[in-house]
């Protein structure tokens, strides 16, 4: 660059933008994401890798075992979704089929139904190249269409997948097929968990490999360039048509090789395995980790899959709600800094002030038990409205009190969207929140299949509010 | 009136209708190898159209479009652009979001072929074509002197201002390796400094670049300072055709800018 002296013209030269990196570099967060992008990839992959790597070697039980690989195979799924999703920006909703088709072609190439058994080092790569060529003629009706429209065929496409596998004889419908074998490599068979788990990371660390090395070349920068702008990319020497498709099939491999891996670990595989909820599932990993970041996307399904597995425990469940409530009103008030403090402390006293009239006035009202046995819910017994038999013997909550409170809560934080001054809305926070531990105890606590999506909704909704761009993702600028 | 050079493009008879509304209508335009054209006329004639027909992005009714001799129509655009038409856009079109450097970089596309395969195995073949692309783009900013160059190459597109916005479309326009450079109203929207600049830089583009250049520009300092020839359209048609002085005294071309005496009595 040529050196500046005062006598030139200081136009489109500014040193506001020059110093930018000067000026991110005294910051903390601008100093994290600078030591972030300067690590070399290969540190990164290790440093992913590591953790699961170790995983087989500290856990015993079975159970979590089954955890680590289910995890593993999530984040296959959403690396390969982030392909079209995130680094092309096209909305594929067929994608949970691919997986399903790399499932159903396995038990096809192996099972005792099919009355064969391929070596797994010639299934994995025959199914892969297989569901990408059937995620390429999937993409060719639809590579004209964008937005919307592709999202309605893409999801057709999903629909009539079920429609043939619930159907359909030779995939014995909604039965499934259940004898499937299990992976083997020339002749020797998988049987562990753990050699499940140790398949899964090498899938895993090959796959984001190969995504990396895609994503850094011309084919990386085409797909980037396309999602910006598609007839600014097409009418600078860029194949666009082509290189959709390319995305889809990419995709569809990686999604392809997840189902080869479900399918003899599970040992059987149902319709039911591949439904819009895993799709739904799959989405928000994507879009909790950061559509577009290889990093994000793992960590995305590490997290979302771990959280729904936490929930499934009545009392992990409530320490995790209790903590991110806390959480999120320490992230949301933070000025003035004692006014976190004053809400909390306001929650408490106000639910210790309900308690006390209630228990006076209508003592049925809090005769109740608590659903959970952790030492929070020994708290909670003083503090929230517990009427008795909150759970009928079947399971299912009965309370009247669930039910108002969530109609209440609803109303509250309507009502809290249209208080305009800082303090009313800190005052309203108190009640809302108190209501919040009532819904959590009388009517999400004692049926934790739902309260666990309803949660990780919640979440995502705050974190969306908070980071739009997800936990690793770059923020995007879409017309300036 | 035919140019003095060997014809680069040529465009006969061209017709385009949007529904009822006739936005190119038997329109002729030859440009010579090396030659710098200007196509001027008011909001609506039809340039931008001309633009787009002759990249590819509508095909059009009527009418040939001739690139070193040979059809480009029905072409992907794509195609046309790797033959060697590049152009910019009146409504900047950079993607936005890529760095500086990425957005020049991709326009390399068609002039390299490592597919995926080599490039996950990252072949010395394709480490070579990415060195030479990234020399390409370096080469292709520093064009601009120190505009666009050093710490700017890192930098989002998105957080350039209007007048380097401008400038990077024309980089990134000629990372295609184009002969025929389409420029879409290149100086729209910049001060009285960067315009002359601008007209200055049309010429080096043609005396250090090669490229022949079709260039639609509404400001008339820039389009004396750089045209050979100009033409001028209105409702799709040519209405006058010649060197700057020619055309800028036409009186078609008065009329179609200032509309007649009699409407203008209205």
């Amino acid at each position: 660059m040529s050196e500046q002296t005062p006598e030139q013209p200081r136009i489109g030269r500014d040193e506001w933008v020059a110093s930018a990196d000067e000026r991110r570099a005294k910051s903390i967060v601008g100093q994290a994401q600078n030591a972030l992008d300067r690590t070399p990839a290969a540190l990164k992959l290790v440093a992913l890798a590591l953790p699961f790597a170790v995983f087989p070697l500290v856990v015993e039980s079975e159970y979590l075992l089954q955890v680590g690989i289910d995890t593993l195979i999530y984040v296959l799924l959403a690396l390969g979704l982030n392909v079209a999703v995130g680094w092309v920006g096209l909305l594929d909703l067929g994608f949970v089929a691919f997986f399903g088709l790399g499932a159903y072609l396995y038990a096809a190439a192996a099972s005792e139904y099919a009355g064969r058994q391929w070596d797994a080092t010639l299934a994995i790569p025959a199914i892969a190249v297989t569901v990408a060529a059937i995620g390429f003629l999937v993409g060719l009706p639809s590579r004209r269409l964008v937005g919307d429209y592709l999202a309605i065929v893409t999801l057709f496409f999903l629909q009539i997948w079920l429609v043939v596998l619930i159907n359909a004889s030779f995939t014995r419908g909604p039965n499934g097929i259940s004898d499937i074998y299990p992976l083997e490599f020339f002749g020797r068979r998988v049987t562990s968990q753990q050699g499940y788990f140790y398949v899964a990371l090498v899938a895993f660390i090959v796959v984001i490999s190969v995504l990396y090395l895609m994503n850094r070349s011309r084919t990386g920068r085409a797909w980037r360039a396309l999602r910006e702008d598609e007839l600014a990319a097409e009418l600078m020497t860029m194949p666009v048509n082509r290189l959709k498709l390319m995305a889809f099939a990419v995709g569809a491999g990686v999604a392809g090789v997840a189902g080869v891996l479900f399918a003899p670990q599970q040992g059987a595989v149902f319709p039911a395995n591949f439904d819009i909820v895993l799709l739904i599932t799959i989405y928000a990993m994507v879009v909790l980790g950061g559509p577009g970041s290889l990093v994000g996307v793992t960590v995305g399904a590490v997290l979302i899959n771990v959280s729904l597995e936490v929930l499934r425990d009545p009392d992990d469940a409530s320490s995790l709600f209790y903590a991110v409530v806390f959480l999120a009103v320490v992230l949301l008030l933070r000025r003035p800094w004692w006014s976190s403090l004053a809400v909390l402390g306001g929650t408490v006293v106000f639910g210790l002030v309900v308690h006390e009239i209630a228990e006076q006035a209508r003592p049925s009202l809090v005769q109740g038990t608590p659903f959970g046995e952790a030492r929070i819910d020994e708290v909670v017994d003083s503090w929230v409205l517990l009427p008795a038999d909150i759970v009928s013997p079947d399971g299912l909550p009965t309370g009247w009190l669930g039910r108002v409170a969530y109609i209440g809560l609803v109303a509250a934080i309507l009502g809290l969207t249209l208080v305009r001054s800082r303090l009313w809305r800190s005052v309203a926070l108190v009640p809302t929140l108190y209501l919040v531990a009532c819904v959590w105890e009388n009517l999400l606590l004692p049926q934790p299949a739902v309260a666990r999506f309803v949660l990780i909704g919640a979440m995502l909704v705050a974190l969306m509010a908070v980071r739009p761009q997800g936990l690793f993702g770059a923020q995007r600028v879409e017309a300036v | 009136m035919s140019p003095d050079r060997a014809p680069l493009l040529e465009v006969q008879g061209l017709s385009l209708a949007f529904g009822g509304l006739r936005c190119l209508d038997g329109l002729d335009i030859t440009v010579g190898e090396g030659e710098i054209v200007s196509v001027i006329g008011p909001n609506g004639a039809g340039k931008t159209t001309l633009f787009n027909v002759i990249t590819g992005v509508y095909p059009p009714e009527e009418g040939e479009v001739l690139f070193e001799g040979q059809s480009v129509l029905g072409l992907d655009p794509h195609q046309i652009a790797r033959r060697g038409i590049a152009r910019t856009f009146q409504t900047l079109r950079l993607f936005l979001n890529m760095t500086v450097k990425e957005n020049v970089m991709t326009a390399a596309y068609g002039h390299t072929r490592a597919g995926v395969v080599r490039s996950v195995l990252r072949t010395p073949g394709m480490r070579r074509e990415e060195r030479e692309i990234e020399r390409l783009a370096e080469e292709r900013l520093a064009f601009f002197g120190d505009r666009l160059i050093g710490y700017r190459w890192r930098q989002p597109a998105y957080s350039l201002s209007y007048a380097n916005r401008r400038r990077l479309e024309i980089a990134r326009a000629t990372a295609a390796m184009p002969r025929l450079l389409l420029l879409d109203e290149p100086a729209a929207g910049m001060n009285p400094v960067e315009t002359h600049e601008m007209t200055e830089l049309i010429g080096r583009l043609r005396e250090e670049g090669g490229y022949t250049i079709l260039v639609i520009e509404h400001d008339m300092h820039v389009v004396e300072g750089i045209s050979d020839r100009v033409v001028a359209l209105d409702h799709g048609v040519k209405i006058a055709e010649g060197s700057f002085a020619q055309v800028a005294t036409d009186p078609r071309v008065v009329e179609a800018y200032l509309g007649t005496s009699e409407t203008r009595r209205r």
